[in-house]
């Protein structure tokens, strides 16, 4: 549930980027940082640790500007994809408004996007959500690299019934992240 | 109740009732000597400041706090604690103690290191019971609607607004 604060007249959502470790998660999220003007972002915040892996959780807050008095904010979170992060995922979870699965699309890792997409539907269940209450959305990331899949071969696997919208890109490149985000934004802005 | 339905209470403050907490914060700030203080929901989602703190910061240490509260938590659970209501981080220069004020809504106070560790709890205690009512009010009053129009225009913006 988006948190309309009629006090300081926001309205804030909370959108969480999930997947296995290694997706890519954190690379969309430096390449929203990159690329979008300064007045419009909040700080960068990572918890990594030496070899760059996310041990906590990365968090960029964004301010989109001011619609009839409200400012519209945007909190992106990714999880630790490790699977040893199990209850630090959980917990970032709690109360999003929104996820992006960020999937690998090499060959090799096929079965760990679906072992992270279960563990992800496991924890909304938890919460008592379920894909009618959190809107998701799928981006196929590394199109750029050697032996991946197909795209149907992805959506066979996770997407079998179509539910889901989904993008394909290389975010190393900062391609389809900001579309995956603005897909992800148009979504949770219909649930409010 | 399941627990990610508790964090998602919608909390209404009207504008009075923040003002009434921001008046308290900045009160306390002066009696206290604290440096910051930050108010923030589970969901790492700031609610009110007062301090030098900016509006950036605070918005990261709303989201931090929420991580560290929600991880310590988990830790609590593990050793078969139902939870701990308080954390507190101590620095060189500066601390940072931050506690449960409702189910929902947390306070962080940020001091700096001449603050003895008993002065610190006992302010973050008569901070947190000050405005305990007030919050709960707060979260008890039904989610209202936000102004007409709003989604409409928010989903023709967002393509502007990246």
């Amino acid at each position: 549930m988006s948190t309309l604060n009629f006090a300081r007249k926001e309205i804030s959502f909370k959108i969480v980027y999930y997947g296995p470790a290694m997706s890519g998660k954190t690379t969309n999220l430096r390449h929203i940082y990159i690329s979008l003007p300064q007045k419009i972002k909040g700080n960068f915040t990572s918890i990594a640790t030496e070899t760059e892996r996310t041990l906590f959780f990365d968090f960029l807050p964004l301010e989109l500007g001011t619609i009839k008095g409200f400012t519209i904010r945007l909190s992106l979170y990714t999880v630790p994809g490790q699977y040893i992060y199990k209850l630090t995922r959980k917990s970032v979870l709690k109360s999003c408004d929104g996820i992006i699965f960020v999937a690998d699309s090499q060959r090799r890792r096929k079965e760990e996007n679906i072992e992270s997409f279960i563990d992800m539907m496991e924890n909304l269940k938890a919460f008592g959500e379920s894909l009618e209450t959190v809107p998701i959305i799928i981006q196929y990331n590394k199109r750029d690299l050697e032996d991946i899949l197909r795209i149907e071969e992805l959506e066979e696997s996770l997407n079998s019934e179509k539910q889901f919208e989904s993008y394909e890109a290389i975010a190393t490149r900062g391609d389809g992240v900001i579309d995956a985000l603005r897909g992800i934004t148009k979504l949770v802005v219909s649930r409010i | 109740m399941e627990e990610g339905k508790l964090s998602k209470l919608q909390i209404t403050f009207t504008e009075e009732e923040m003002k009434k907490v921001e008046d308290y914060f900045g009160e306390y700030l002066i009696e206290s000597e604290a440096k910051d203080i930050v108010l923030l929901n589970k969901s790492g989602e700031l609610l009110a400041k007062s301090g030098d703190i900016t509006s950036d910061v605070a918005v990261t240490v709303s989201a931090l706090a929420a991580g560290v509260f929600s991880a310590t938590n988990e830790l609590a659970r593990i050793l078969g604690e139902k939870e701990f209501a308080v954390t507190f981080h101590q620095g060189q220069e500066t601390n940072i103690h931050i506690s449960m004020i409702t189910t929902n809504v947390l306070l962080a106070i940020i001091f700096d290191n001449r603050a003895p560790m008993g002065a610190i709890r006992f302010w973050a205690k008569k901070v947190s019971k000050s405005i305990k009512d007030i919050i709960r009010k707060a979260e008890q009053r039904p989610p209202k609607e936000g102004p007409k129009g709003l989604k409409e225009d928010l989903k023709k913006e967002i393509d502007n607004l990246f």
